[in-house]
């Protein structure tokens, strides 16, 4: 028998058959030393969410000598024939194993509702349901369910939750990468902490004993499974200070560089879903330079992942997502003292790496001002449907809400960038 | 042959069991509590379970005093309870209770997020007025039908009437429809938004029927800018006005009654009070319905129809007969809240332990042989919380990154921060344990929840080791502790004696982080 995809029913039912005998910190090294024991086999998916939307013209589809063309120069790739901003020397060099999807088309050109739509493949609101975004569809499908670490850690941004899934599946927060996990530590020390927990322990075997209560056992299987992640030593892969100055000096020296650092430590320790916000993308003023500068922190950190990531053999398993929640207009506005650019969900860029996709290579197309998709258009729809397809998950597998309604992981509609597969 | 009969009969029939109600003289709260007893009695009877007996005082007084005033009592209040030698303890408690600020607050708390969900679209919408006139109708017992009346048809000027919120909050027809059917008829039509429902005869005429009574509110007023720089928000329904434009999926139908008439209205009338009058009258088979489920699920951990709020052919009471009696009651009393929830209260059913025994360990839920253990909700947790610890220090609050100015914007409070933390999925059982990791890690780790400033009066009290420990259970768990359990936190207190306020703090956080704490049982 094998106690690893055990359902929290089920732990009830281990409960009641004496485990709950065992004192807590007992209890916790049989689970420990069980879920040790299976491969970790499933994917992983680092989201890098450029939070407000990043101008596709000055990023990765660059329209030079054209009317609004934009600053910035093109460079050229490992990739004959792909060319990107001058702002990305360094993503440059891995082109090779991305692909670049400059055929997105969608339809919301609002901040949240487009944040939420594509974070969940849903319109918010539509049919009066709390969708779950994809880290929690990803933590619910190829999870681990019975590990010390959370399968959906959210870095920089609360970013969306699991909605109609449930609060098992809810991202862990991390607001500042370099502070790791709040809460995480303990207010007295180790053996005065244990000895809490052992008189906890009585307490909640007395409790159980008596009541027999559901929602008692459920309790203290959350209680376990957060002990275990502050002793585990998987958690110490939130703890940044670990890491060798030579590679966390890779990453560049902003926020979104320790995320990303911290992104690749979790997902060394078996997390699958992790995002990693950079915000400041809404440049409706004073475009270039905005971009400029969030381009160069972007550069080295998303570089750095994907070296990392193979070096390690760690980039084939882990699909790293590169989006925001639209592309920017191709005209620019003088509205301001600097030109900006504004919302435009029409037709913008995304970008996926690793996973096991077929990199080096660029699909879909828009036009020479970059104003609409030409060629190979792609829906958000389209768009989730490949990354989970590209993560193993069966996007047609219809989810019950609490009442018991079908809600598709990916609504009807999709067809996946068959492109990318190799 | 029968089934085609059945399907013949109207709607209202099949999902309600019995006749639409008959209103008669409406009883007084005991005998309709025998009257629940009576009904329930009878169904354990034929199942052969024998329910669990009356509780005790300590978890009676923990249990009424979440259920009502939805937070647990002081540790004085129960130790008075506990020892009261007066017989009819109980009933007056209820009484008591009913009576306080609290109780309009805790039910308030309950219908704000049931009425306003926070979206995008109203991200600058303050829910704060609508809460308020909440509270001031419960507390003041307004008749239901009233208060859903002055819901829908709710006009003017924010500041001067709250529930202009609720159109603020729920800004479009199918919002609207949405909400209305499901909060105050306990009927989930939004399937019927895009198609017809699966599994109930609902088509999709039909929500556009009772989504055109919607489509005369007009928003006066921009949210973002009143949020930023002061201004007035205002909710109008102009009879002339053209309807406004439904989404491109909507079906153009004229404003219908669901599973009714469909009422005759010309083209200058208001349409809101239409429909308001016809969902709040007596005679609507799922008006008194819905709130007598709601509520009975509110005290009970589950409702007679449940999920509470998805009735149809296909998801039949566990007791008809009662719920339909209960119902009748209610529209005869005048739809009077408290009166029910008296009867609730006082009844067998609602005072039994929620331990099982030997007659009945796997007895269903749906029997209520037992009380079921309902998880606190946020707002219980929170307010429970507050009552053991004392009302948390606002400056560690505000340096927590990123609340500083999220706080500014819609003048968020701790409270509020610490319920949108804990919120669990929206239409999960009230008996299912919802809290994850991150807040787990907050109850364990946390400075705020290991502030132990609350010993130091009690340590200066002169006490004594024993009155202390009892006193600690009384204040998060409503009862004195077991021999067993004195005896063990003693030893506690010994080996630990050059620091007492660390050992009793273990004590403390113990006894915070159990789940007897986290539960109401």
């Amino acid at each position: 028998m094998t106690l690893v995809h055990l359902s929290r029913r089920d732990w009830l039912k281990l409960s009641a058959a004496g485990v709950s005998a065992v004192s807590l910190s007992g209890w916790l090294k049989v689970l420990a030393s069980r879920t040790a024991e299976t491969p970790a086999k499933h994917k992983s998916c680092i989201l890098l969410w450029m939070d407000g939307g990043p101008s596709h013209k000055d990023t990765f589809d660059l329209k030079p000598g054209t009317k609004d063309g934009g600053e910035f120069k093109p460079i050229s790739t490992v990739v004959p024939g792909i060319q990107i901003s001058e702002h990305f020397p360094k993503f440059a060099q891995v082109m090779n194993h991305a692909a670049i999807l400059r055929g997105m088309s969608t339809s919301e050109g609002a901040h949240p509702r487009a944040k939420y739509y594509l974070h969940t493949g849903y319109k918010e609101g539509q049919g009066g349901l709390n969708y779950p975004s994809l880290g929690s569809l990803v933590s619910a499908e190829i999870g681990k369910p019975d590990g010390p670490m959370p399968n959906y850690v959210s870095i920089g941004a609360r970013s969306y939750g699991a909605g109609f899934l449930g609060a098992y599946h809810a991202p862990l927060i991390v607001t500042d990468p370099a502070r790791g996990v709040e809460n995480l530590k303990p207010m007295v020390n180790g053996s005065h902490f244990n000895d809490r927990l052992g008189l906890l322990q009585e307490m909640e075997s007395a409790f159980y004993r008596e009541y027999k209560a559901e929602a008692s056992a459920d309790h203290r299987t959350t209680y376990q499974r957060a002990v275990t992640l502050m002793q585990s030593k998987e958690a110490r892969a939130f703890d940044l200070s670990l890491e060798p100055a030579s590679s966390r000096q890779a990453y560049g020296s902003s926020r979104f560089g320790e995320g990303c650092l911290l992104a690749r430590r979790l997902v060394e320790a078996g997390v699958s879903f992790v995002e990693v916000t950079l915000g400041g993308w809404d440049t409706h003023q004073n475009n270039f330079e905005r971009v400029k500068q969030l381009s160069q922190q972007c550069d080295p950190a998303m570089a750095a992942l994907v070296n990392d990531l193979k070096q390690r053999g760690l980039l084939d398993s882990t699909l790293i997502v590169w989006m925001g929640e639209f592309g920017r207009t191709p005209r620019l506005n003088q509205r301001g003292a600097k030109p900006g650019r504004d919302h435009y969900p029409r037709a913008w860029s995304s970008i996926l790496i690793g996973g096991g996709i077929k990199g080096g290579q660029v699909i879909g197309k828009t036009d020479k001002e970059g104003a609409t998709v030409i060629e190979r258009p792609i829906s958000a729809l389209d768009f989730l449907a490949t990354v989970c397809e590209l993560l193993g998950i069966n996007w047609k597998k219809q989810n019950n809400t609490p009442i018991g309604r079908p809600i598709r992981i990916v609504d009807k509609g999709a067809t996946p960038i068959k492109e990318l597969l190799s | 042959m029968i089934r085609r009969t059945i399907l013949a009969l109207p709607l209202a029939w099949l999902i309600l069991g019995n006749a639409t109600p008959v209103i008669g003289t409406p009883l007084d709260a005991p005998p309709l509590a025998r009257h629940i007893d009576e009904a329930l009695d009878t169904c354990l009877r034929a199942e052969k379970v024998t329910p669990s007996p009356r509780c005790d005082d300590a978890e009676f007084v923990r249990r009424v005093y979440l259920d009502i005033t939805g937070h647990i009592p002081s540790a004085e209040k129960a130790a008075a309870f506990i020892d009261d030698r007066t017989p009819n303890k109980r009933a007056k408690l209820i009484d008591e209770l009913l009576a306080s600020r609290e109780y309009g607050k805790h039910q308030a708390d309950i219908w704000q997020s049931l009425l306003l969900q926070r979206t995008s679209d109203n991200r600058f919408i303050s829910f704060d007025r609508m809460t308020e006139w909440l509270e001031k109708g419960f507390n003041a017992n307004k008749p239901w039908d009233q208060m859903v009346r002055d819901i829908l048809t709710a006009e003017g000027d924010l500041e001067k009437n709250g529930a202009v919120t609720y159109f603020l909050a729920n800004l479009t027809p199918d919002k609207l429809t949405d909400n209305a059917t499901r909060v105050f008829l306990g009927v989930q039509l939004q399937c019927a938004q895009c198609h017809n429902h699966p599994f109930t005869k609902w088509k999709q005429d039909e929500y556009w029927g009772m989504a055109a009574f919607f489509t005369k509110v007009r928003l006066n007023g921009n949210p973002r800018q009143a949020a930023r720089e002061g201004g007035t928000l205002s909710i109008s329904e102009n009879g002339r006005g053209r309807p406004i434009r439904l989404p491109v999926s909507a079906k153009r139908v004229p404003p219908k009654f669901l599973q009714g008439e469909q009422p005759k209205l010309t083209s200058s009338d208001a349409y809101r009070p239409v429909l308001a009058r016809w969902m709040t009258s007596p005679q609507n088979p799922y008006f008194s319905r819905a709130m007598v489920n709601r509520l009975w699920a509110q005290f009970f951990g589950r409702g007679l129809v449940n999920p509470i709020d998805d009735m149809h052919e296909g998801n039949p009471p566990s007791h008809p007969q009662l719920l339909a009696e209960l119902s009748a009651q209610f529209a005869a009393s005048g739809f009077d809240i408290k009166q029910l929830i008296r009867a609730l209260c006082n009844s067998d059913a609602y005072q039994r332990t929620s331990k099982p025994s030997a007659g009945n360990p796997d007895a269903a839920p749906e029997l209520f042989s037992r009380m079921a253990i309902k998880v606190l909700t946020p707002e219980q947790l929170y307010d429970s919380l507050v009552q053991v610890l004392g009302v948390p220090n606002p400056e560690n609050f505000r340096r927590r990154p990123g609340v500083a100015a999220a706080a500014r914007f819609r003048n968020l409070t701790p409270r509020m921060l610490f319920v949108a933390f804990f919120k669990g999925e929206e239409n999960a059982e009230p008996t299912e344990y919802q809290a994850g990791i991150p807040q787990v890690l907050r109850l364990m780790n946390s400075p705020q929840l290991n502030n132990t400033a609350m010993l130091v009066p009690l340590l200066k009290s002169g006490k004594t080791p024993e009155q202390i420990v009892e006193h600690l259970y009384l204040a998060t768990l409503s009862r004195r502790p077991t021999d067993q359990e004195l005896q063990r936190t003693l030893a506690l207190v010994r080996k630990q004696a050059n620091e007492p306020r660390q050992a009793y703090g273990d004590i403390l956080w113990v006894l915070l982080n159990s789940s007897e704490f986290t539960l109401n049982h």
